[in-house]
Protein backbone atom coordinates (compact mmCIF):
# COMPACT_ATOMS: atom_id res chain seq x y z
CA UNK A 1 0.00 0.00 0.00
CA UNK A 2 1.15 3.60 -0.58
CA UNK A 3 1.29 6.17 1.65
CA UNK A 4 1.58 10.09 0.62
CA UNK A 5 3.44 12.36 2.78
CA UNK A 6 1.35 14.99 4.61
CA UNK A 7 2.64 18.61 3.95
CA UNK A 8 3.08 20.25 7.44
CA UNK A 9 6.57 19.19 8.25
CA UNK A 10 8.29 22.03 9.61
CA UNK A 11 11.97 22.95 8.04
CA UNK A 12 15.02 22.58 10.79
CA UNK A 13 17.67 24.31 9.33
CA UNK A 14 20.10 22.48 11.41
CA UNK A 15 19.37 19.36 9.84
CA UNK A 16 20.09 20.33 6.36
CA UNK A 17 23.61 22.25 6.81
CA UNK A 18 26.54 20.67 4.90
CA UNK A 19 28.82 19.13 7.08
CA UNK A 20 31.80 21.54 5.33
CA UNK A 21 30.02 24.54 6.85
CA UNK A 22 29.71 22.58 10.58
CA UNK A 23 32.91 21.84 10.02
CA UNK A 24 34.11 25.29 9.31
CA UNK A 25 31.79 26.80 12.27
CA UNK A 26 33.13 24.39 14.61
CA UNK A 27 36.79 25.43 14.31
CA UNK A 28 36.07 28.97 13.87
CA UNK A 29 32.69 30.05 15.30
CA UNK A 30 32.25 31.25 18.84
CA UNK A 31 32.42 29.25 21.97
CA UNK A 32 28.60 28.26 21.79
CA UNK A 33 28.92 27.89 17.77
CA UNK A 34 31.61 25.68 18.30
CA UNK A 35 29.28 23.45 20.49
CA UNK A 36 26.77 23.08 18.59
CA UNK A 37 28.19 22.66 15.25
CA UNK A 38 30.43 19.54 16.99
CA UNK A 39 27.22 18.02 18.33
CA UNK A 40 25.59 18.28 15.30
CA UNK A 41 28.14 16.94 13.37
CA UNK A 42 28.16 13.55 15.68
CA UNK A 43 24.67 13.41 15.54
CA UNK A 44 24.65 13.67 11.44
CA UNK A 45 28.44 11.40 11.68
CA UNK A 46 25.80 8.83 13.22
CA UNK A 47 22.70 9.23 11.09
CA UNK A 48 24.99 9.40 7.79
CA UNK A 49 26.59 5.53 8.49
CA UNK A 50 23.55 4.41 9.42
CA UNK A 51 22.13 6.24 5.52
CA UNK A 52 25.42 4.73 3.56
CA UNK A 53 23.99 1.21 4.34
CA UNK A 54 20.70 2.67 2.80
CA UNK A 55 21.72 3.90 -0.28
CA UNK A 56 21.25 2.95 -3.65
CA UNK A 57 23.64 4.72 -5.48
CA UNK A 58 24.60 2.91 -8.95
CA UNK A 59 28.04 0.95 -8.81
CA UNK A 60 30.57 2.80 -9.07
CA UNK A 61 29.15 6.44 -9.32
CA UNK A 62 30.32 7.36 -6.37
CA UNK A 63 34.18 6.41 -7.14
CA UNK A 64 36.34 8.69 -9.13
CA UNK A 65 38.08 6.95 -11.62
CA UNK A 66 41.47 8.45 -11.31
CA UNK A 67 42.67 12.47 -11.16
CA UNK A 68 40.41 14.93 -12.69
CA UNK A 69 40.33 15.05 -15.80
CA UNK A 70 39.15 18.19 -17.49
CA UNK A 71 40.51 18.13 -21.54
CA UNK A 72 38.43 20.07 -23.39
CA UNK A 73 38.23 20.64 -27.05
CA UNK A 74 36.46 23.20 -29.53
CA UNK A 75 36.16 22.35 -32.64
CA UNK A 76 34.84 25.15 -35.66
CA UNK A 77 32.88 23.80 -38.51
CA UNK A 78 32.58 26.94 -40.37
CA UNK A 79 29.19 26.93 -41.18
CA UNK A 80 29.32 23.16 -42.53
CA UNK A 81 27.86 19.80 -40.91
CA UNK A 82 31.63 18.52 -40.64
CA UNK A 83 32.01 18.10 -36.65
CA UNK A 84 35.91 18.06 -36.83
CA UNK A 85 36.36 20.65 -39.23
CA UNK A 86 39.03 22.22 -37.83
CA UNK A 87 40.14 21.77 -34.06
CA UNK A 88 40.57 25.74 -32.79
CA UNK A 89 41.35 25.54 -29.11
CA UNK A 90 42.14 22.37 -26.95
CA UNK A 91 42.83 22.34 -23.19
CA UNK A 92 45.30 24.54 -21.89
CA UNK A 93 45.99 26.71 -25.24
CA UNK A 94 44.88 30.89 -24.58
CA UNK A 95 41.74 32.52 -26.04
CA UNK A 96 41.22 32.27 -29.61
CA UNK A 97 39.48 35.37 -31.93
CA UNK A 98 36.75 33.62 -31.94
CA UNK A 99 34.09 34.37 -29.22
CA UNK A 100 31.93 31.66 -29.86
CA UNK A 101 35.06 29.13 -29.41
CA UNK A 102 36.35 31.30 -25.92
CA UNK A 103 32.44 30.47 -24.85
CA UNK A 104 32.19 27.28 -25.53
CA UNK A 105 35.50 26.57 -23.91
CA UNK A 106 34.87 28.09 -20.94
CA UNK A 107 31.59 26.95 -20.88
CA UNK A 108 32.74 23.24 -20.53
CA UNK A 109 35.31 24.42 -18.03
CA UNK A 110 32.83 25.97 -15.60
CA UNK A 111 30.10 22.91 -15.93
CA UNK A 112 33.24 20.43 -15.38
CA UNK A 113 34.63 22.41 -12.52
CA UNK A 114 30.15 22.34 -10.99
CA UNK A 115 30.49 18.71 -11.28
CA UNK A 116 34.07 17.64 -9.91
CA UNK A 117 33.72 20.49 -7.24
CA UNK A 118 30.70 19.82 -5.98
CA UNK A 119 29.62 16.34 -6.93
CA UNK A 120 33.21 14.37 -6.91
CA UNK A 121 32.16 13.75 -10.92
CA UNK A 122 35.16 13.39 -13.10
CA UNK A 123 33.83 14.59 -16.22
CA UNK A 124 30.42 13.66 -18.09
CA UNK A 125 31.29 9.45 -17.70
CA UNK A 126 32.88 10.14 -14.47
CA UNK A 127 36.44 8.70 -16.02
CA UNK A 128 37.71 11.66 -17.29
CA UNK A 129 35.65 11.77 -21.11
CA UNK A 130 37.05 14.37 -23.08
CA UNK A 131 34.80 17.69 -23.73
CA UNK A 132 34.08 17.74 -27.23
CA UNK A 133 32.10 20.41 -29.05
CA UNK A 134 31.87 22.10 -32.12
CA UNK A 135 30.51 25.18 -32.92
CA UNK A 136 29.54 27.43 -36.29
CA UNK A 137 27.72 24.30 -37.56
CA UNK A 138 25.65 24.71 -40.31
CA UNK A 139 23.94 27.56 -42.46
CA UNK A 140 22.18 29.67 -40.06
CA UNK A 141 21.63 26.91 -37.67
CA UNK A 142 18.91 28.05 -34.72
CA UNK A 143 20.10 25.08 -32.46
CA UNK A 144 22.30 23.20 -30.11
CA UNK A 145 22.86 19.63 -28.96
CA UNK A 146 24.29 16.66 -28.00
CA UNK A 147 24.95 13.62 -30.61
CA UNK A 148 25.87 11.21 -28.07
CA UNK A 149 29.22 11.85 -28.16
CA UNK A 150 29.72 15.67 -28.39
CA UNK A 151 27.99 19.08 -27.92
CA UNK A 152 26.78 21.25 -31.42
CA UNK A 153 26.00 24.71 -31.46
CA UNK A 154 25.10 26.75 -33.93
CA UNK A 155 24.90 30.38 -34.97
CA UNK A 156 21.64 31.22 -35.21
CA UNK A 157 20.05 32.65 -37.80
CA UNK A 158 20.37 36.44 -36.59
CA UNK A 159 16.58 36.68 -37.16
CA UNK A 160 15.44 35.05 -33.85
CA UNK A 161 18.20 33.61 -32.72
CA UNK A 162 22.02 34.86 -31.27
CA UNK A 163 24.84 31.82 -31.23
CA UNK A 164 23.87 29.02 -29.31
CA UNK A 165 27.11 29.41 -27.18
CA UNK A 166 26.25 32.84 -25.55
CA UNK A 167 23.89 31.49 -22.67
CA UNK A 168 26.20 29.61 -20.45
CA UNK A 169 23.48 27.64 -19.23
CA UNK A 170 22.96 26.28 -23.04
CA UNK A 171 26.33 24.63 -22.33
CA UNK A 172 25.59 22.82 -19.10
CA UNK A 173 22.40 21.86 -20.31
CA UNK A 174 23.69 19.76 -23.51
CA UNK A 175 26.79 18.22 -21.37
CA UNK A 176 24.02 16.92 -18.84
CA UNK A 177 22.60 15.33 -21.46
CA UNK A 178 25.75 13.20 -21.79
CA UNK A 179 25.63 13.10 -17.75
CA UNK A 180 21.87 11.94 -17.70
CA UNK A 181 23.18 9.53 -20.76
CA UNK A 182 25.96 7.86 -18.66
CA UNK A 183 24.28 7.24 -15.72
CA UNK A 184 20.21 6.71 -15.23
CA UNK A 185 19.84 6.59 -19.26
CA UNK A 186 16.48 8.33 -19.57
CA UNK A 187 15.19 7.91 -22.62
CA UNK A 188 13.80 10.75 -25.10
CA UNK A 189 10.53 11.14 -25.21
CA UNK A 190 7.11 11.87 -23.83
CA UNK A 191 7.13 11.89 -19.77
CA UNK A 192 10.72 10.62 -19.32
CA UNK A 193 12.23 13.07 -22.28
CA UNK A 194 10.59 15.79 -20.21
CA UNK A 195 12.59 14.48 -16.95
CA UNK A 196 15.81 14.55 -18.81
CA UNK A 197 15.35 17.88 -20.47
CA UNK A 198 14.41 19.01 -16.74
CA UNK A 199 17.43 17.56 -15.45
CA UNK A 200 19.45 19.74 -18.21
CA UNK A 201 17.86 22.53 -17.27
CA UNK A 202 18.11 22.34 -13.85
CA UNK A 203 22.32 21.56 -13.96
CA UNK A 204 22.68 24.37 -16.43
CA UNK A 205 20.83 27.14 -14.31
CA UNK A 206 22.66 25.52 -12.17
CA UNK A 207 26.65 26.18 -13.86
CA UNK A 208 25.18 29.36 -14.29
CA UNK A 209 24.63 30.41 -10.99
CA UNK A 210 27.46 29.02 -9.41
CA UNK A 211 29.59 30.65 -12.52
CA UNK A 212 27.78 34.36 -11.46
CA UNK A 213 27.89 33.53 -7.27
CA UNK A 214 24.59 33.68 -6.99
CA UNK A 215 22.34 32.19 -4.36
CA UNK A 216 19.14 30.84 -4.73
CA UNK A 217 16.81 33.85 -4.22
CA UNK A 218 19.70 36.01 -6.73
CA UNK A 219 19.26 34.26 -9.58
CA UNK A 220 17.36 34.69 -12.79
CA UNK A 221 15.93 31.22 -13.08
CA UNK A 222 16.07 31.81 -16.56
CA UNK A 223 16.89 29.18 -19.41
CA UNK A 224 18.48 30.64 -22.59
CA UNK A 225 18.88 34.59 -21.36
CA UNK A 226 20.57 36.79 -24.12
CA UNK A 227 19.58 33.46 -27.15
CA UNK A 228 16.69 36.03 -28.45
CA UNK A 229 18.13 38.51 -30.85
CA UNK A 230 17.29 41.99 -30.36
CA UNK A 231 13.58 42.91 -30.79
CA UNK A 232 12.49 39.72 -30.02
CA UNK A 233 9.61 40.01 -26.99
CA UNK A 234 11.37 37.57 -24.81
CA UNK A 235 13.45 37.56 -21.45
CA UNK A 236 14.94 33.68 -22.63
CA UNK A 237 13.93 30.80 -24.03
CA UNK A 238 12.20 29.30 -20.52
CA UNK A 239 12.09 30.23 -17.39
CA UNK A 240 11.98 27.67 -14.23
CA UNK A 241 10.50 30.13 -11.86
CA UNK A 242 7.48 30.52 -13.93
CA UNK A 243 7.43 27.71 -16.70
CA UNK A 244 5.72 29.26 -19.47
CA UNK A 245 6.29 33.21 -19.20
CA UNK A 246 10.09 33.88 -20.46
CA UNK A 247 8.77 34.96 -24.13
CA UNK A 248 5.42 36.30 -25.20
CA UNK A 249 6.36 37.26 -29.14
CA UNK A 250 3.87 38.23 -31.43
CA UNK A 251 5.70 36.31 -34.21
CA UNK A 252 5.99 33.02 -32.23
CA UNK A 253 3.09 33.06 -29.68
CA UNK A 254 3.94 32.64 -25.72
CA UNK A 255 6.13 29.95 -24.65
CA UNK A 256 3.79 26.22 -23.98
CA UNK A 257 5.26 25.43 -20.81
CA UNK A 258 2.81 24.35 -18.00
CA UNK A 259 4.01 24.38 -14.08
CA UNK A 260 1.62 22.06 -12.71
CA UNK A 261 0.57 18.59 -13.72
CA UNK A 262 -2.77 19.38 -14.61
CA UNK A 263 -1.57 21.56 -17.57
CA UNK A 264 0.57 18.62 -18.86
CA UNK A 265 0.74 18.87 -22.27
CA UNK A 266 -0.31 15.77 -24.72
CA UNK A 267 1.48 16.14 -28.04
CA UNK A 268 3.25 14.07 -30.16
CA UNK A 269 5.17 17.11 -31.34
CA UNK A 270 9.17 17.51 -30.06
CA UNK A 271 9.50 13.94 -29.25
CA UNK A 272 6.06 13.84 -26.63
CA UNK A 273 6.76 17.70 -25.64
CA UNK A 274 9.93 16.90 -24.04
CA UNK A 275 10.62 20.41 -23.79
CA UNK A 276 7.17 21.69 -22.36
CA UNK A 277 6.40 19.29 -20.14
CA UNK A 278 9.62 20.20 -18.29
CA UNK A 279 8.49 23.03 -16.68
CA UNK A 280 6.83 20.97 -14.01
CA UNK A 281 9.43 19.77 -12.77
CA UNK A 282 11.74 22.60 -13.45
CA UNK A 283 9.30 24.71 -10.86
CA UNK A 284 9.61 21.98 -8.42
CA UNK A 285 13.65 22.59 -8.42
CA UNK A 286 13.03 25.94 -8.11
CA UNK A 287 10.77 25.82 -5.36
CA UNK A 288 13.13 23.09 -3.22
CA UNK A 289 15.95 25.04 -3.87
CA UNK A 290 14.25 28.67 -2.45
CA UNK A 291 12.77 26.77 -0.12
CA UNK A 292 16.46 25.65 1.34
CA UNK A 293 18.27 28.84 0.28
CA UNK A 294 21.81 29.40 -0.26
CA UNK A 295 23.43 27.92 -3.13
CA UNK A 296 21.22 25.74 -5.33
CA UNK A 297 23.87 23.92 -6.53
CA UNK A 298 24.47 22.75 -3.10
CA UNK A 299 21.44 20.97 -0.99
CA UNK A 300 19.11 20.85 -3.91
CA UNK A 301 21.72 20.38 -6.59
CA UNK A 302 22.88 17.46 -4.76
CA UNK A 303 19.65 15.51 -4.28
CA UNK A 304 18.64 16.35 -7.40
CA UNK A 305 22.51 14.37 -8.48
CA UNK A 306 21.92 11.80 -6.30
CA UNK A 307 18.86 11.12 -7.41
CA UNK A 308 20.46 10.66 -11.12
CA UNK A 309 22.67 8.14 -9.53
CA UNK A 310 20.29 6.13 -7.70
CA UNK A 311 19.84 2.97 -9.06
CA UNK A 312 15.78 2.85 -8.85
CA UNK A 313 15.39 5.53 -11.33
CA UNK A 314 14.69 3.68 -14.69
CA UNK A 315 15.34 4.49 -18.15
CA UNK A 316 11.36 4.92 -18.40
CA UNK A 317 10.85 7.26 -15.39
CA UNK A 318 7.89 9.15 -14.63
CA UNK A 319 7.98 12.66 -13.05
CA UNK A 320 6.32 10.65 -9.64
CA UNK A 321 9.20 7.97 -9.93
CA UNK A 322 11.83 10.92 -9.88
CA UNK A 323 9.49 12.97 -6.81
CA UNK A 324 9.46 9.87 -4.93
CA UNK A 325 13.74 9.30 -5.42
CA UNK A 326 14.23 13.67 -4.43
CA UNK A 327 12.11 12.86 -1.18
CA UNK A 328 13.92 9.60 -0.40
CA UNK A 329 18.04 11.13 -0.76
CA UNK A 330 16.35 13.93 0.60
CA UNK A 331 16.32 12.38 3.56
CA UNK A 332 19.38 10.07 2.94
CA UNK A 333 21.37 13.16 2.44
CA UNK A 334 19.87 15.52 5.07
CA UNK A 335 17.40 14.41 7.10
CA UNK A 336 13.52 14.84 7.24
CA UNK A 337 12.96 18.54 7.12
CA UNK A 338 14.90 18.74 3.62
CA UNK A 339 12.56 15.63 2.76
CA UNK A 340 9.70 17.92 4.05
CA UNK A 341 10.74 20.52 1.96
CA UNK A 342 10.91 18.63 -1.68
CA UNK A 343 7.56 16.55 -0.86
CA UNK A 344 5.98 20.24 -0.28
CA UNK A 345 7.27 21.55 -3.67
CA UNK A 346 6.25 18.55 -5.50
CA UNK A 347 2.94 19.05 -4.03
CA UNK A 348 2.84 22.48 -5.07
CA UNK A 349 3.53 21.69 -8.89
CA UNK A 350 0.75 18.32 -8.61
CA UNK A 351 2.61 15.77 -7.76
CA UNK A 352 2.01 13.55 -4.34
CA UNK A 353 5.07 11.59 -3.46
CA UNK A 354 4.43 8.05 -2.26
CA UNK A 355 7.11 6.52 0.27
CA UNK A 356 9.56 4.34 -0.88
CA UNK A 357 9.19 2.16 1.96
CA UNK A 358 7.23 -0.85 0.79
CA UNK A 359 6.71 0.24 -2.89
CA UNK A 360 6.78 -2.70 -5.35
CA UNK A 361 9.93 -0.94 -7.69
CA UNK A 362 9.47 -2.90 -10.39
CA UNK A 363 11.88 -1.44 -12.64
CA UNK A 364 14.16 -1.81 -10.01
CA UNK A 365 17.53 -4.25 -11.16
CA UNK B 1 7.09 17.60 -57.68
CA UNK B 2 5.39 18.46 -54.57
CA UNK B 3 7.74 18.68 -51.41
CA UNK B 4 6.41 18.74 -47.37
CA UNK B 5 8.50 19.37 -44.83
CA UNK B 6 8.04 19.63 -41.20
CA UNK B 7 10.96 20.51 -38.19
CA UNK B 8 10.42 19.56 -34.96
CA UNK B 9 12.30 19.19 -31.29
CA UNK B 10 15.80 21.05 -30.84
CA UNK B 11 16.40 22.96 -27.67
CA UNK B 12 14.67 25.67 -28.50
CA UNK B 13 11.21 24.35 -30.07
CA UNK B 14 9.40 27.38 -31.52
CA UNK B 15 5.82 25.83 -32.15
CA UNK B 16 4.76 28.18 -34.27
CA UNK B 17 7.20 27.90 -37.05
CA UNK B 18 7.12 23.84 -36.26
CA UNK B 19 4.21 23.49 -38.47
CA UNK B 20 4.77 21.50 -42.07
CA UNK B 21 5.10 23.45 -45.20
CA UNK B 22 4.13 22.10 -48.78
CA UNK B 23 6.13 23.70 -51.78
CA UNK B 24 5.03 22.47 -55.22
CA UNK B 25 7.89 23.31 -57.67
CA UNK B 26 5.75 23.71 -60.26
CA UNK B 27 4.36 27.02 -58.50
CA UNK B 28 7.92 28.84 -57.61
CA UNK B 29 10.44 30.22 -59.57
CA UNK B 30 12.38 28.35 -62.43
CA UNK B 31 15.59 28.47 -60.89
CA UNK B 32 14.30 27.42 -57.54
CA UNK B 33 12.79 24.59 -59.08
CA UNK B 34 15.51 23.51 -61.04
CA UNK B 35 17.61 23.63 -57.76
CA UNK B 36 15.45 21.40 -55.61
CA UNK B 37 14.75 19.06 -58.09
CA UNK B 38 18.32 18.31 -58.84
CA UNK B 39 18.74 17.87 -54.88
CA UNK B 40 16.21 15.38 -55.14
CA UNK B 41 17.96 13.49 -57.23
CA UNK B 42 21.13 14.22 -56.34
CA UNK B 43 20.70 12.49 -52.58
CA UNK B 44 18.95 9.68 -54.43
CA UNK B 45 16.04 10.71 -52.07
CA UNK B 46 13.61 7.54 -53.12
CA UNK B 47 16.16 5.45 -52.18
CA UNK B 48 16.32 7.04 -48.87
CA UNK B 49 15.74 4.73 -45.31
CA UNK B 50 12.52 5.89 -44.61
CA UNK B 51 13.65 6.12 -40.65
CA UNK B 52 17.00 6.95 -39.27
CA UNK B 53 16.92 7.14 -35.41
CA UNK B 54 19.31 9.13 -33.53
CA UNK B 55 22.31 7.78 -31.55
CA UNK B 56 21.98 6.39 -28.26
CA UNK B 57 21.71 9.28 -25.42
CA UNK B 58 21.55 11.98 -27.98
CA UNK B 59 19.58 15.16 -27.17
CA UNK B 60 18.03 18.38 -28.33
CA UNK B 61 18.66 17.11 -31.49
CA UNK B 62 16.21 18.09 -34.30
CA UNK B 63 13.70 15.94 -36.39
CA UNK B 64 12.80 16.16 -39.92
CA UNK B 65 10.33 14.68 -42.17
CA UNK B 66 10.09 15.27 -45.61
CA UNK B 67 7.54 13.71 -48.38
CA UNK B 68 8.14 13.94 -51.82
CA UNK B 69 5.78 13.49 -54.82
CA UNK B 70 6.97 13.34 -58.34
CA UNK B 71 4.19 11.63 -60.17
CA UNK B 72 3.42 8.45 -59.18
CA UNK B 73 6.22 8.21 -57.09
CA UNK B 74 6.09 8.98 -53.08
CA UNK B 75 8.15 8.50 -50.43
CA UNK B 76 8.57 10.34 -46.77
CA UNK B 77 11.85 9.64 -44.88
CA UNK B 78 12.10 10.92 -41.13
CA UNK B 79 15.53 12.18 -40.08
CA UNK B 80 17.33 13.91 -36.90
CA UNK B 81 20.57 15.91 -36.34
CA UNK B 82 23.50 15.23 -37.22
CA UNK B 83 23.06 13.97 -40.97
CA UNK B 84 26.06 12.28 -42.11
CA UNK B 85 24.69 11.90 -45.51
CA UNK B 86 26.05 15.26 -47.42
CA UNK B 87 23.59 15.13 -50.02
CA UNK B 88 20.79 14.51 -48.29
CA UNK B 89 22.11 17.39 -45.92
CA UNK B 90 21.92 20.02 -48.09
CA UNK B 91 18.50 19.40 -49.16
CA UNK B 92 17.39 19.77 -45.70
CA UNK B 93 19.40 22.58 -45.21
CA UNK B 94 18.27 24.39 -48.40
CA UNK B 95 14.19 23.27 -47.00
CA UNK B 96 14.98 24.95 -43.69
CA UNK B 97 15.61 27.96 -45.32
CA UNK B 98 12.60 27.92 -47.64
CA UNK B 99 10.35 26.98 -45.02
CA UNK B 100 11.49 29.61 -42.14
CA UNK B 101 10.50 31.89 -45.64
CA UNK B 102 6.99 30.52 -45.96
CA UNK B 103 6.27 30.94 -42.26
CA UNK B 104 4.98 33.87 -40.18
Amino acid sequence: MNHTYHHTRQLWACDIIPPYILERIASRGTQTQRAIALQTLARDNSIRSQRAVQSQVRSGELETAGPARKNRLVYAAANTTNLHGTLVRSEGQGPSGDVAVNEAYNGFGVTFDLYWDVYARNSIDNNGMDLVGTVHYGDRYDNAFWDGAQMVFGDGDGTIFNRFTIAIDVIGHELTHGVTAATAGIEYHDQPGALNESVSDVFGSLVKQRSLGQRADEADWLIGAGLFAAGFRGVGLRSMKAPGTAYDDPLIGRVPQPDHMSRYVNTTSDQGGVHTNSGIPNRAFYLIAIAIGGNSWDLAGNIWYRTLLDSRLSTAAQFQDFANLTAYNANLLYGASAEAVVVQAWHEVGIDVLELVGLNLSNAP
Amino acid sequence: MTITFEMSGGFAPLPALSSPVTIDTAQIEPQARTELESLVELCRFFDQPALTTPAKGAADYRTYTITVQDGPRVHTIQLTDPITDINVEQFVSRLRVMARKMTP
